[in-house]
């Protein structure tokens, strides 16, 4: 019985792969003048760096997501709504501010991201760790503080940018803005090698995931050293979501979904399968969703207004169905 | 006892007051154009006229701000039974920007009169469906009603910026985004005073507000129509937040922290409490106003950033301190205050 | 397992204080006593769910913060009343976390084999492809039971295994931990509420009061009128069960 839902979870997992793989190929294809290979060439450079940053977030923040709500023991939230969307521009805004958009941490952009990651992981693990400690591991605090936080950041932002030259801050909001559109291949492959390094570096921590959903008292009984593993896992999500943050920008809701997709498809405890469904219904619905945004409403509204409205929607059906 | 508890209740306010009136004093001679009160006296027409049109309407504005923007929290948290309701963390204000972008696509000529009345439309609209749909699940743990609210707010916002998107309205719309005073001036404003009747109003109901809060049974035990107070002070709450959206835009946190501090205080009598909570109100805007204005002068920062940032910083103060002791009062300084009384 | 001097406070205060005693092997041993009295406490730190402030809890002549938890895990197992799993979790994959401190997530076939020893030893086997969050309470605890024979420890902790059971599954839990004690040889600690269930089904008793031990010994000894009057500041009469004690109180 139980290795035919396994056999099952794995069809599952195929066919979600081949899904993703026809998404891939509609977003590379749509409206490609494939009879003049200059504009092919055009469009496949044009194209490739956006597809592969998606498909990284959407790994990332896939993953992540599952990881989180596993360690927190709650399905209905997501680490994204930690505020650290709103960390991210708010780094990013003050290394501008402090160095201005002359220096070489501007001109670099390679360097410039490094930069924001450094700080944010750093800024990110300090504080949700202290949060996390000082809340008791109180999943509801953290996450009220975090939206709290992440006003508080926004202002600040906002405060720095009204002080800042104005020459400044045109820069700035170039640079802001067009993260997503013009990722470096640099970046790229930076955060390919953080994303795996985390992975290895994390591989015990994840095999004991399926323990760790038993809880706490469950996980320690089994002879797990709860505590550190996970504050390991903690800063793992961490560096996930600083990485899809850095590269797509805010989409908070997008892990509750993904995570949430992912457990119900999958129906099993197993976070290699999971972790896997997830993140690749997340790059089918990320890759689709651009598409979307691309070609149906000609870019004129931001992907991450959908997500907000429908990830919104679907958090508070969530909740009703949960607790009825 | 009684008489000294009696006695404290009105030291903190008449305290609250006479700061309130210092500061507020003080004010008007904060700004760009230089103005002493030696200036007044002297009769000096010119600068009568800067007092007249831009420094008083400025100052009153903030003042029904302040009081309106706390008691509409009090107001909630109250009915629903949660000390982090409030118009932030309900979507009324939310809802109320909804409603404004609504009047500027539909009605090309609309006055202050009109987007405020849709403004107050769907606040009111969406602070039903909120208070509607967390009574309808009973939450275990009380902070999962704020994080509800928020997600509700943060549809609505969606919502909006879409529709802003689509009909290329977001320039437009940003003038509500983050709430300022700069462009409150006389003739301009005026509907923020709306904010002071329906304190007024909400005081005569203070007693019923408690009661529901209470709980449904509690209430009907008492002979109070639970549904008709519900629904009033929600219209009250939604009037008052609408009326000042319309005017300042979207300023957030006042209607949270202000009341949960004084009730730290005083505790949760809405009659003790309601001049308190406004009073504190109206300080903290004007302090807030005189920093956005003192930061980069001769330039004013929107009194909304320095709001976001105190008040985010009290609040997760408040919740660390809840963490810590439940919703204990703080007693000692409450003792300390009774005896210097 | 000794247990000495052990302390733990909370804010300053000490809910725990100077507690000692040695546990006898192979015996059913039932904490009681009053709320508060810190028999919960205890039994967190000796399972080491909850760190001691002082004193020392000697597990085969080493203080158990000493263990490495992994091996402890398979010598000693505790089962606590918040197992609210919002997996998708079969009975069968659940009893299989009992083998984790062994083999980890891979189970090996002589796991599979004591897996399935314990299924049928806690007559789970119609359920053992059924999701535990569609069981009712009474067959949860026992799925929960399960995966602790699966573990094969010498020592078991309950903390409260009673609560939230009607009369029927908390009679039927009490004689599951008895048998654990007579077929399987295994020492049972467990936290009662039910001083009767504590008389009839243990060997020894240690009973509570304001984080002290009031009395310590065998049943017979602590279930007397006037202990069990000071420990609970209620009038108990004692009657003769089976050649048992069982009080009535009022």
């Amino acid at each position: 019985m139980t290795t035919r839902a396994q056999r099952k979870n794995v069809q599952k997992l195929v066919i979600l792969a081949l899904l993703t793989l026809i998404a891939v190929v509609a977003y590379m294809t749509i409206d490609v003048n494939f009879s003049k290979p200059r504009f092919l060439r055009f469009a496949m450079e044009l194209r490739t760096p956006k597809l592969l940053a998606m498909l990284i977030a959407a790994f990332a923040i896939g993953a992540a997501s599952i990881v989180f709500q596993s360690v927190i023991n709650n399905t209905i939230v997501t680490p994204c709504l930690l505020g650290m969307n709103a960390l991210y521009t708010l780094i990013h805004t003050l290394v501008y501010f402090v160095f201005g958009s002359a220096s070489i941490l501007a001109r670099n952009t390679n360097l410039a991201f490094a930069v924001d990651l450094v700080i944010m992981g750093t800024v990110a693990t300090f504080i949700y760790g202290y949060l996390f400690k000082k809340t008791n591991y109180n999943v509801l605090y953290v996450l009220l503080i975090g939206t709290v936080l992440s006003s508080f950041f926004g202002s600040i932002q906002s405060t720095m940018i009204r002080v800042m030259d104005p020459n400044e801050y045109e820069e700035l909001l170039l640079n802001l803005v067009a993260s997503f559109d013009n990722v470096q291949s640099e970046i790229i492959l930076a955060c390919v090698l953080i994303l795996t390094a985390t992975i290895v570096l994390l591989r015990k921590d994840i095999a004991l995931l399926d323990v760790i959903t038993l809880g706490k008292h469950q996980a320690i009984n089994l002879g797990v050293d709860y505590d550190r593993t996970i504050r390991r896992l903690l800063i793992g999500v961490t560096v996930c979501i600083a990485v899809a943050t850095a590269m797509v920008g805010p989409i908070s809701f997008l892990g509750l979904i993904l995570a949430n997709l992912a457990r119900q498809l999958m129906k099993t405890y197993r976070h290699t399968h999971l972790m896997l469904a997830s993140a690749m219904i997340g790059m089918m619905v990320l890759v689709a969703g651009q598409c979307l945004v691309e070609h149906v409403f000609s870019y004129a509204i931001p992907v991450s207004v959908f997500i907000t409205i429908g990830g919104g929607v679907y958090f508070l059906f969530l909740l009703l169905r949960q607790k009825r | 006892m009684t008489g000294k508890l009696y006695e404290k209740s009105w030291f903190s306010t008449a305290v609250l007051g006479v700061l309130l009136s210092i500061m507020s004093a003080a004010s008007l001679f904060v700004g760009v154009m230089d103005l002493t009160p030696a200036d007044i006296f002297r009769g000096d027409t010119e600068k009568l006229w800067l007092l007249l049109v831009s420094r008083l309407p400025r100052l009153l504005a903030i003042l029904c701000t302040g009081m309106g923007m706390s008691v509409a929290g009090l107001i909630m948290q109250q009915l629903c039974m949660n000390k982090f309701v409030s118009p932030t963390t309900g979507a009324t204000i939310s809802c109320s920007k909804f409603g404004i972008l609504m009047a500027l696509l539909f009605m090309q000529s609309s006055t202050l009169w009109s987007r405020a009345a849709f403004s107050f439309v769907f606040a009111l609209l969406g602070t039903w469906l909120f208070v509607w749909f967390i009574q309808r699940i009973q939450f275990k743990d009380t902070v999962m009603v704020p994080l509800v609210g928020i997600m509700f707010s943060n549809i609505v916002n969606g919502v909006t910026s879409y529709f802003a998107y689509r009909f290329e309205m977001t320039q437009a719309l940003s003038s509500w985004e983050t709430g300022h005073f700069s462009m409150v001036l006389r003739g301009r404003y005026e509907i923020v005073y709306l904010a002071l009747p329906l304190i007024v109003l909400a005081f005569i109901f203070s007693n019923h507000f408690n009661i529901v809060g209470m709980g449904k049974d509690f209430s009907q035990n008492l002979g109070v129509n639970y549904k008709f107070v519900l629904f009033l002070g929600l219209s009250i709450a939604a009037a008052i937040t609408a009326s000042i959206v319309v005017v300042v835009g979207s300023i957030s946190y006042i209607g949270l922290i202000i009341p949960n501090i004084v009730a730290m205080f005083k505790g949760d009598k809405i009659r003790g409490t309601l001049v308190d909570t406004a009073l504190l109100g109206a300080l903290f805007v004007l302090v807030c106003d005189v920093i956005a204005r003192v930061v980069i002068a001769p330039y004013e920062l929107p009194i909304e950033l320095i709001v976001g940032i105190i008040g985010s910083v009290l609040f997760i103060g408040i919740l660390f301190r809840r963490l810590r002791h439940g919703r204990k009062a703080i007693r000692a300084i409450a003792k300390k205050g009774g005896e210097a009384a | 397992m000794k247990v000495s001097n052990l302390l733990k406070k909370y804010d300053g205060k000490a809910v725990v204080d100077s507690v000692s005693f040695e546990i006898p092997k192979g015996k059913v041993i039932s904490l009681i006593g009053p709320n508060g009295a810190g028999k919960s406490t205890v039994m967190g730190m000796i399972s080491r769910l909850i760190a001691k402030d002082a004193g020392m809890i000697d597990f085969d002549s080493k203080d158990i913060s000493k263990w490495k938890s992994r091996e402890l895990a398979k010598r000693l197992a505790i089962l606590t009343q918040q197992n609210n799993v919002q997996m998708k979790l079969t009975v069968r994959e659940l009893v299989a976390f009992g083998r984790f401190p062994y083999t980890g997530s891979h189970p090996t076939q002589a796991d599979q084999k004591i897996i399935d020893q314990a299924i049928a030893y806690m007559e789970l086997g119609e359920f053992e492809d059924r999701f535990i969050d569609e069981l009712s309470g009474g067959q949860r605890q026992r799925a929960y039971i399960a995966m602790v024979i699966a573990q094969d420890t010498e020592y078991i902790l309950l903390d409260e295994p009673t609560n939230n059971l009607d009369i029927y599954h908390a009679t039927n839990m009490m004689k599951i931990v008895r048998r654990l004690c007579d077929e399987l040889g295994k020492t049972v600690i467990l936290v009662l509420h039910e001083i009767n269930y504590a008389a009839f089904y243990s060997d020894y008793i240690c009973a509570f009061k304001d984080g002290r031990i009031a009395k310590f010994g065998p049943v017979s000894e602590v279930m007397t009128k006037e202990t069990l009057s000071e420990i609970y500041k209620v009038d108990f009469e004692i009657l003769q069960v089976e050649g048992k004690p069982l009080t009535i109180y009022y």
